[in-house]
């Protein structure tokens, strides 16, 4: 279980601390709970039933403001993809020339998620298959729940 | 409605540009500059000035140029929401709104960037999107985010990557007959753009725009006053921004049809239907190029050609002044002239259709400005030399 820490991180069991800041970008900080517990989270609405991603606060479609979020397996195809080069300020969590995924969800392919590739390259392309394990980076001292994928 | 077509004009024009480190002022004093640039241009007292526009995270206040230029009456201050240039044409659509609607009656569009004041303009426009599902992924910089989506374009729908070589080489060809450009005298070959060092793929060094220290000021009154000012008026025949369903700061989740563009969907739609021209009326466009791919992208969003036939229309010899069938970027644009956040390229826009530029295209009476492409907010204008028929 995550836990709020009283220092206001969140404390994973048997994990290092969560900045709370890096846990959530909007209506997602239950994607990211997810990650830090080792699973792939997504929202559905519960009113409608749409998978919604980004995440909302509220359904356009039916309206509701109540959401679930539901495990799905870590698997999926690459939608695009970049190898970098470039030694930028802030990511330095990976060592270039890195590659970086923008993967399809098998189980539900209109939601598209983020993540590393690691491991053999030689099979790099769109619509490879890969799978996804959750890790934690640091970043200026601030710990991210993520994924890091494999090439099938 | 009345819309904007030949009711607003540009009437002066001011760019100072330095190599990135070398400003000799700080950044507020190159603008000032600018801006005083433009008003000698125009031929009207600064302090007359009444109202700016921005866009793109512009870090100096109206109210802190006013000491400077003297002006009496400060009647509107705006910017375009967003980091990148996005919004660069949208910041012509809010003064010409200002100017319409009777709250301004002279507004500057300007953007200023020096290095030592604002630091480097990637970070900054990356700070407006980041968050741990791209720091997760160590995509950082809107080089990354950029090519993620050229590799799309060039995979998926099978546009060769010989356009956007193209596209640099172009602008290359144009800066080198431009004496404030930064590749002034330089020739494009192909050996050294191949060889430059990766820095996302599909993206080389060549591909790239590369920051430069300065200013850009371009002023807007009504067409009406602009008959009194110094020189020939270029009316603002239309402007569009924003963003269709299914493109936006969407952690890559844009619709299908959508993700391999530059987001222009709508904004495109609305350009030509306001203004009542088609691409095939632009004599001339300025294709903001924040990177090669993403103008070819823009040239497609723009429905000057479709994907499929993007290898066909996007070369070299359709892209070049004075005989291409679509000049781009004749003042070396982005990657050629030097990169103030793109404001470089609405300033030769107004050169182009004056007859001022240092690749002129003759007798031009329309151009296109495609701004920052890619934006989660995007915008674009046309320019014309006279009032629509």
């Amino acid at each position: 279980m995550v836990s709020v820490t009283q220092s206001g991180t969140y404390q994973s069991a048997n994990e290092a601390a969560i900045d709370a800041a890096a846990l959530t970008s909007g209506a997602d900080r239950a994607y990211f709970e997810g990650l830090a517990e080792g699973e792939v989270r997504l929202q559905v609405c519960s009113g409608c039933g749409k998978h919604h991603w980004p995440a909302v606060f509220h359904c356009p479609r039916c309206g509701s403001w109540d959401h679930s979020w539901t495990s799905v397996s870590p698997a999926g195809v690459i939608y695009s993809w970049t190898r970098t080069w470039h030694s930028f300020a802030g990511a330095e969590a990976f060592k270039p020339p890195f590659v970086s995924l923008v993967v399809s969800m098998d189980e539900v392919p209109s939601v598209r998620l983020l993540g590393v590739l690691e491991g053999d390259e030689q099979k790099l392309a769109i619509g490879a298959p890969v799978t996804g394990r959750a890790h934690k980076i640091t970043v200026n001292g601030t710990v991210i729940p993520a994924l890091a994928w494999s090439l099938a | 409605m009345q819309g904007i077509a030949g009711r607003i004009a540009a009437v002066g024009a001011g760019l100072r540009q330095y190599r990135r480190g070398t400003s000799p002022l700080p950044e507020r004093g190159v603008l000032i500059g600018a801006i005083l640039d433009a008003c000698e241009d125009a031929g009207l007292d600064p302090s007359e000035i009444d109202g700016f526009a921005s866009y793109g995270d512009d870090h100096n206040e109206p109210v802190r140029l006013m000491p400077d230029l003297g002006i009496k009456d400060l009647r509107w201050c705006s910017s375009v929401f967003g980091g990148g240039g996005g919004g660069i044409a949208g910041a012509v659509g809010q003064a010409a709104g200002a100017i319409l609607t009777g709250q301004a009656t002279a507004v500057v569009v300007y953007r200023a960037l020096v290095q030592s004041n604002s630091g480097r303009l990637s970070e900054a426009v990356m700070a407006h999107h980041l968050n741990s599902h791209m720091i997760g992924a160590g995509l950082v910089s809107p080089a990354q985010m950029c090519a993620v989506r050229a590799n799309r374009m060039f995979e998926y729908y099978g546009v060769p990557k010989q356009t956007a070589e193209d596209v640099v080489r172009a602008c290359y060809y144009h800066g080198a007959n431009n004496p404030a450009a930064v590749t002034y005298g330089k020739e494009f070959s192909h050996e050294a753009y191949e060889r430059s060092r990766y820095i996302a793929e599909p993206f080389h060094l060549q591909d790239c725009s590369r920051e430069n220290d300065g200013a850009g000021a371009l002023l807007l009154v009504s067409a009406e006053r602009a008959r009194d000012l110094k020189k020939k008026p270029v009316y603002v025949l239309g402007v569009a921004q924003g963003a269709a369903r299914g493109w936006g700061d969407l952690l890559e989740n844009d619709d299908d049809d959508q993700y391999a563009t530059v987001g222009f969907k709508s904004v495109a739609h609305h350009l030509w239907r306001q203004t009542g021209l088609q691409p095939a009326d632009m004599d001339v466009a300025q294709i903001y190029e924040n990177f090669s791919a993403q103008a070819v992208a823009s040239i497609v969003d723009h429905g000057f050609c479709s994907w499929e036939e993007a290898g066909d229309f996007i070369r070299f010899e359709n892209l070049i002044a004075p005989g291409g069938k679509l000049p781009i970027n004749t003042s070396g644009g982005n990657i050629g002239q030097g990169f103030i956040h793109g404001i470089g390229m609405m300033i030769e826009c107004v050169h182009q259709l004056r007859g001022e530029s240092s690749n002129p295209v003759p007798d031009a009476k329309t151009c296109l400005l495609a701004g920052g492409p890619g934006a989660p907010i995007v915008s674009s204008a046309i320019f014309g030399t006279k009032y629509p028929d």
